[in-house]
């Protein structure tokens, strides 16, 4: 009983005092990606704590401490995941950085790749010793210029200097130290080249191994059978990122942030319809109204929705009692959405709801691998049909019915998510906006038409 | 373990898939993406149906439901595609429900979203899987009211198969087939999400085993081109035989409309064929229907050969042969002859009194029908395998098999409904054991792509390569192999030691014996004893659909020198079933001064175009019988209601002449022959179970034939087995088209040398028969040698010819 | 008459095809075709298929199985684009500040639609799904670089630059915790190495002049 009461509140503010910005902290600094800033900062000490002070079994114990939940958007519990790893048997392991950031709404991992990709390749290396992966790969979106060529440099600049390579933190004394002899580990830095679906872990996979990135059935997991048929774990960019500063001062300093199911400190980004877009780092927990009005300066102009967590979740309309909601795994899927990568995209007022939900449609239809029949008819063909028929002022009441029952269709029924990453929005949209549906069917024209939004 | 499927109790093993439950249990889902004896993908989604299972405590037990005590069924939160779930203990499978009713009909409507509506004109109609699940499970009529894809609709992938790529419906068969069986990779979806299409950057689809897509494509996309337009699925009479293509006995379906041959698909034999065919099985059907088919028989009246009946010819071949001495009449029939043939072949001699009896082509080597064989199940499991030959022409479905061993897959348990439609060992891209195969040919084969370890020898150098693996069998290489010449073996020593240790290790190891090595008697002995030294099991492969058959029946002279070239030399008369040998225009002399001449024969050959009577043949498309393939299984050949005039098999032939004299001699029809042939190997062919029956083991005295021993040589013109035979490629118009015509293959040095380019139609002499091929530069061929396609006339081997000496005419460009 | 051979791309680069080959583990050769199509798609605007057979014979698959992955993707293309290959991005964020606009903009002013290249092969125009720089909407990518906040007049200027033949550094915009000045300031104090604006190790970027000055202050407020 004296326990509970002497446990400190946990933090779920920016503006709590014990909170600051440590993933993002050199984010936007000049020359912060070079290793003489990292390191002159503390850079490497987790790495080098973790290789030469604990085991890689303390190093999992630590991470699923800490609570940290995968930062891609799927929110798996990382030490759980790391612990699926069989146990070594002289197969090469790997540990997969999926930096191929597409969903939109995200565009957290790019700036961290950008102006601090040392923090990236120390996060792989903890991740390397705990699950005594020798090989780290990182799949980089195609796009994402900049950040590819600043990890080539980082990791040339930490091969140079030992950090990458044979025998890293390999130390003279202390024979039976864990991590005497060093870890051998190094990245292979390999660029995508344009398809969302490389941000799904087996698709990426197939995509590294040089084949069409189509996904692959599940089981085998990764853990069993992943890059070349070979046990390996795959992480998020910010989820290797957070591993460095669980290592670093402990899996209680992070669980000290966040609800009772999402712990730590988490990058939420903000875009649309708000005065001050970009990354915000929070702690989990912190509500929608913190990010959006404090964070963010509010709206831009008066909005209807929001979008939680990039374009596969559902959205919510714009009320009081959902800015209040905290941004965690358990509430969004509580309240039947997702936190997903925690990507906030305010929806105005002024914006017609079918021809948003047609965008981002659109945009499934074209990310669609083509594998499986739903998702490629369903919503490679036939989805966005309906939308361009309804924008063309053709839409019937039926219409609307066959795209609420198509939606029920693919819900569930295709080889991967993504089907159900456009077909849940589109639902939200009809559940909560139907009465834009109904309006274009009725009057042939959107009850918000379009406006200029371009600024000169 | 217990499985209940839609209320049905069933006890499966662990690993099956909950698509096999389902059709165990006599329930059905739809599919399109799974195929027997392919990978399960799970893509198309269709199979969807309600799984659960109980779940264990944390100490183990089934965690029960309250109501009933029995152990709770948790639903699985999804449907579940049934393709790619393996049964748990326990498991309950419902596929009738409503949810799963609806996820079904909606996955047909999403499937015929951009499927065009060309039923009417599809050659798939009637056949086609997606017409029958569409009326099983679709709802009748589609909501979909906008312009569907338009994709190319008549794209030819080679002459033997036609893409319509608004029909494909995406399942990937196509794909997967050719990475899984036969491990050419030569189809790929091309773009993605909607815009997927398959395509090739492969000319041609190089592969000899093109045509099994066309069999597996589940609508109308995929096509034989040898078939298209030509009716409709339900009019075509399908004929379930056997194939005499080739040696393998794989399993056919005959698709015949008004008389005519139109379509060859492949049957189902799981130990055998499983349910492939080669190109040449498939598409070589088009010369049964040629315009030049002899329909009745002739006989030369004033120097001419004019037309009459059976009656007449064989009452002429009747006198004539009474004139003569039957110890002077040679007998020969082509060595895809039934069994039943052969019977008629052996009363006819008797009768005469003749022992020149034989069948062609026959390698010397003489061991087709022995003991000790290895099956070609065994083949599939081999832990080694050593080819000499070039299988993937000579018996293609024996490359197959091997490709199946070199996957490790191991046959599949057979349901009641077949082959599993989802056998979840399989994958994509399975890791091939290169290390299993060794290959060697004197020219370079495409079976080395896959092999560990490949051997080019010198042409005609087959009995060297055998003792020089006999002696690095005793060891030879062990103290620096002095005694063994690489050259010889045409591989490093270490791959030549390699190969006779994964022999020696394996539990079943298979030598497979392709024509160059049974060309020579030597050389089959020395195989034999390496096969010995080793442990592992021969596998020779005969020439034709019925050598084994034909030894195993004594269609064999009684002397050496009545063989099949030494009646050709020196009998007086002859009656020779669809053979040739007039081609050799020193036979032809000879054949030309016969006191009679007698050719059974489907087309009027150089041959029959000197005989006295010329009889119609039946292919063996139109025959009942029985032939027995390479393993010495027994199969049965059935005829498909083909009009051939007045065509009849080699027994009709021996009935009419029995006619003629007065006389009943056995073998004159089929069910004589068989009593026949049940007396003497002890089995009744007219009972012969589904999958055949093994050939009972006789030790064959085999009579050689003179055995032509060429000293090993790098140069010369090699006869090669092709998978089409070349007798009947230009009456195959598509396959003529797909191959390009008979070709020389020369290197390209020789071939700039000799003035020659890559497509040139030339007239080659070899050893005095003239051939007219095309020419195509390789670098396969070492330098010095060139490669003729082999004929029954001119079987695999090598002629040792001088480059220089073999007469080469290039044709000149004619302008119209 | 005998035409010109192509040479192989990779002919006089061995250095750089063993660089990218060694990459990869022995049995993981084929991971080399994406980096290798992107070196041909860098140099030539386009990866040919005389090329792409190439990467295949190197790789060691067949050539359909390579067209199979290459055209998987959205940024490897079968026919030359332009010097100046203009994506821009029209999902939902970029939606929102104006992204159709932009793109009809760029389609008068180049005369092209999505796909095309023009007659000199100056521009080409393609509409992408999300660059991953949403906060910053509209975002134009042109070839390698990101163009973040690309206003009506921004996209005049560098329209201006790109006719002149010069390729424009690209455009970074800031925003949220991506913020130089208080945190700059902050971290200055704290380290003792590095001095603020030390040249970075790999690409210069052009901090937009508006952002590193004056009234786009984000702290500040205002998206205008």
């Amino acid at each position: 009983m004296s326990t509970v009461a002497e446990r400190p509140k946990p933090i779920t503010s920016r503006f709590d005092p014990r909170f600051e910005v440590t993933l993002y902290r050199h984010v936007g600094v000049e020359g912060a990606h070079t290793l003489e800033h990292y390191r002159a900062r503390g850079g490497y000490r987790a790495a080098e704590k973790a290789l030469t002070a604990m085991t890689p079994a303390q190093v999992v114990e630590e991470v699923k401490a800490s609570g940290l939940r995968g930062r891609g958007g799927a929110g798996f519990p990382a030490g759980v995941k790391m612990s699926f790893m069989p146990p070594a048997d002289g197969r090469q392991r790997f540990i997969v950085c999926n930096a191929d950031e597409s969903e939109p709404g995200s565009f957290k991992d790019r700036y961290l790749m950008e102006d601090d990709p040392h923090q990236l390749i120390e996060g792989m290396l903890v991740a390397g010793w705990a699950i005594q992966a020798t090989i780290g790969v990182l799949y980089v979106r195609g796009e994402y210029f900049l950040a590819h060529e600043r990890l080539r440099a980082a990791i040339a600049e930490a091969r140079s200097a030992g950090l990458l390579g044979r025998g890293v933190f390999a130390s003279e004394e202390a024979e039976d130290a864990p991590g005497n002899a060093g870890f051998d580990f190094d990245i292979i830095l390999h660029r995508g080249a344009g398809a969302y679906i490389c941000g799904e872990e087996t698709a990426l996979m197939n995509s590294f191994e040089g084949m069409r990135a189509n996904p692959r059935l599940k089981p085998p997991f990764p853990a069993q059978a992943g890059v070349y048929g070979y046990p390996t774990t795959i992480n998020n960019v910010e989820t290797l990122c957070s591993m460095v500063h669980i290592v670093d001062r402990g899996g209680a300093w992070f669980a000290a942030m966040g609800t009772d199911d999402s712990k730590g400190t988490k990058l939420y980004q903000l875009s649309g319809a708000v005065v001050r877009p970009g990354v915000y780092e929070m702690p989990m927990g912190a509500t929608f109204r913190e990010l959006i009005h404090d964070l963010g300066g509010g709206p831009s102009e008066p909005a209807k929705a929001f979008i939680p967590g990039g374009s596969s979740t559902p959205m919510l309309p714009w009320s009081e009692a959902n800015l209040d909601l905290p941004m965690d795994f358990g509430t969004m899927a509580r309240v039947g959405s997702m936190l997903g990568t925690g990507g906030v995209i305010v929806i105005p007022e002024a914006q017609c709801m079918v021809d948003a939900m047609a965008n981002v449609v659109r945009f499934y239809a074209h990310e669609s691998c083509g594998k499986c029949t739903p998702c490629r008819e369903g919503i490679g063909t036939w989805l966005p049909k309906m939308y361009q028929k309804l924008l063309a002022g053709l839409g019937t009441r039926e219409d609307l019915a066959l795209m609420e029952e198509m939606v029920r269709n693919l819900g569930g029924t295709a080889f991967c998510p993504l089907a159900d990453a456009c077909a849940m929005p589109v639902a939200a949209s009809f559940q909560h906006f139907r009465h834009e549906y109904e309006h274009w069917v009725d009057h042939g024209a959107p009850m918000h038409p379009t406006v200029s939004r371009w600024t000169a | 373990m217990k499985v209940v499927v839609d209320g049905v109790t069933l006890d499966l093993p662990p690993g099956t898939s909950a698509i096999d439950a389902v059709f165990a249990a006599g329930s059905d889902v739809p599919y399109f993406c799974s195929q027997p004896y392919m990978s399960p993908i799970g893509a198309c989604r269709m199979c969807l149906a309600k799984v659960g299972a109980p779940r264990r405590a944390r100490d183990g037990s089934w965690i029960l439901d309250e109501a009933t005590g029995e152990p709770q069924v948790f639903w699985f939160p999804t449907l579940m595609a049934t393709c790619t779930t393996a049964v748990m203990e326990g498991m309950v499978i419902d596929t009738r429900s409503e949810p799963v009713k609806a996820a079904q009909s909606g996955m047909i409507e999403f499937t015929l979203i951009n499927h065009p509506l060309d039923c009417p004109v599809c050659d798939k109609g009637g056949a086609c899987e997606l017409q029958d699940r569409a009326y099983e499970y679709g709802e009748g009529v589609s909501r979909f009211v906008f312009d569907k894809r338009h994709q190319e609709k008549h794209h030819a992938l080679s002459a033997l198969i036609t893409l319509d790529r608004e029909r494909c419906i995406h399942c990937k068969r196509c794909v997967r087939y050719f990475e899984e069986v036969p491990g050419d990779e030569v189809l790929d979806f091309i773009e993605r999400g909607g815009h997927t299409y398959i395509g090739t950057l492969e000319d041609g689809l190089p592969s000899n085993f093109t045509g099994n897509i066309t069999d597996i494509c589940p609508v109308g996309a995929l096509l034989d081109t040898t078939s298209r337009f030509r009716g409709r699925n339900w009019e075509y009479h399908h004929t379930e035989t056997t194939s005499l293509d080739d040696a393998s006995g794989s399993a056919i379906v005959v698709d015949g409309r008004t008389g005519r041959i139109e379509r060859i698909k492949a049957g189902h034999h799981p130990q055998i064929n499983k349910s492939w065919i080669d190109d040449g099985t498939r598409f070589g059907h088009e010369y049964a229907g040629a315009p030049d088919r002899l329909r009745r028989p002739l006989v030369r009246s004033n120097g001419r050969l004019v037309e009459t009946d059976w009656a007449d010819a064989m009452g002429y071949v009747a006198a004539r042969l009474a004139e003569l001495s039957g110890k002077e009449v040679g007998i020969a029939l082509r060595a895809d002859a039934t069994l039943e043939e052969g019977v008629a072949a052996r009363a006819l001699a008797d009768h005469l009194g003749s022992g020149q009896l034989d069948h062609a082509p026959r390698p010397a080597g003489g061991v087709i029908a022995a003991a000790g064989h290895a099956r070609l199940e065994e083949l599939a499991v081999a832990g080694a395998i050593l080819v000499v030959g070039d299988v993937t022409e000579e018996v293609p479905i024996v490359d197959l098999r091997i490709k199946d061993a070199l996957r490790g897959v191991t046959p599949p348990r057979l349901f009641e409904h077949g082959a599993p439609i989802a056998d979840l060992r399989l994958k994509e891209r399975m890791p091939r054991r290169s290390g299993l195969l060794t290959v060697a040919a004197p020219v370079r084969v495409d079976l080395m792509r896959h092999a560990g370890r490949a051997a080019v020898y010198p042409a005609g150098g087959e009995l060297g390569l055998f003792r020089a693996l006999n002696a690095l069998a005793d060891g030879a290489g062990a103290d620096g192999g002095r005694e063994v010449d690489p050259a010889v073996l045409g591989m490093p020593l270490e791959a030549g030691v390699a190969t006779v240790d994964a022999l020696r290790r394996a539990e079943t190891a298979v030598v497979v014996l392709g024509g160059w090595v049974l060309a020579s008697a030597d050389a089959t002995q020395a195989a034999l004893h390496f096969c010995r030294l080793v442990g592992a099991k021969p596998m020779p492969i005969g020439p034709m659909a019925n050598s084994y058959g034909l030894e195993l029946t004594g269609v064999l002279p009684s002397h050496a020198r009545y063989a099949y070239a030494g009646m050709l030399a020196s009998a007086k008369a002859l009656v020779l079933s669809q053979l040739d040998p007039a081609v050799d225009s020193v036979v032809a002399e000879r054949l030309a001064a016969l006191e009679l001449l007698v050719v059974h024969s489907s087309f009027l050959t150089a041959t029959a175009r000197l005989a006295h009577v010329v009889l119609p043949a039946t292919t063996g498309y139109e025959k009942d019988g029985t032939v027995v393939n390479l393993e010495g299984r027994m199969l049965p050949v059935r005829a498909a209601p083909v009009d051939a005039g007045e065509a009849r098999d080699f027994g009709g032939l021996v009935k009419a002449y029995g006619e003629a004299v007065g006389q009943r001699l056995e073998g004159r029809s089929v069910k004589g022959a068989r009593r026949w042939l049940k007396k003497s190997l002890g089995v009744d062919l007219d009972a012969l179970p589904p999958l055949g029956a093994w050939a009972p083991s006789k030790r064959v005295q085999a009579r050689v034939a003179i055995s032509v021993h060429p000293a090993a040589a790098r140069g010369g013109a090699l006869r090669v087995p092709t998978m089409v035979r070349a007798e009947v490629l230009d009456r195959n118009p598509h396959l003529r088209a797909a191959t390009g015509g008979p070709a020389l293959r020369l290197h390209p040095d020789d071939a700039s040398r000799l003035g020659l380019r890559a497509g040139d139609e030339v007239t080659v002499t070899v050893g005095g028969v003239p051939r007219r091929l095309v020419v195509r530069p390789s670098e396969s061929v070492p330098p010095g040698l060139v490669t003729v396609p082999a004929t029954p006339e001119e079987p695999v081997g090598l002629v040792p010819v001088d480059l220089a000496r073999i007469a080469v005419e290039r044709h000149a460009l004619e302008v119209a | 008459m005998e035409l010109p051979t192509l040479r192989p791309f990779f002919e006089d680069k061995p250095e750089l095809l063993q660089e990218i080959l060694d990459r990869y583990p022995p049995y993981g050769r084929r991971s080399a075709l994406m980096p290798l199509l992107w070196e041909v798609q860098r140099a030539e605007r386009h990866v040919s298929e005389a090329r792409l057979r190439e990467i295949a014979d190197i790789v060691g698959v067949t050539a359909t199985e390579a067209k199979g992955a290459m055209s998987f993707y959205g940024t490897f293309h079968q026919h030359p684009v332009g010097r100046f290959h203009l994506q821009v991005c029209r999902t939902l964020s970029c939606k929102l500040a104006g992204a159709d606009e932009l793109y009809r903009f760029l389609v008068e002013e180049t005369g092209l639609v999505a796909g095309e290249t023009d007659a000199e092969g100056l521009f080409s125009l393609q509409s992408v799904e999300c660059l991953g720089s949403c906060g910053t909407a509209p975002v134009l990518q042109v070839n390698d670089a990101y163009h973040e906040r690309v206003t009506r007049s921004r996209c005049r200027a560098l329209l201006a630059e790109m006719r002149e033949g010069r390729e424009p550094p690209p455009t970074r915009e800031r925003g949220g915790d991506n913020v130089s000045r208080e945190k700059a300031a902050r971290f200055a104090a704290a380290a003792p190495a590095v001095a603020p604006g030390a040249a970075s190790a790999a690409v210069p970027i052009a901090v937009s002049a508006a952002a590193a000055g004056s009234d786009r202050d984000p702290e500040e407020g205002g998206v205008a």
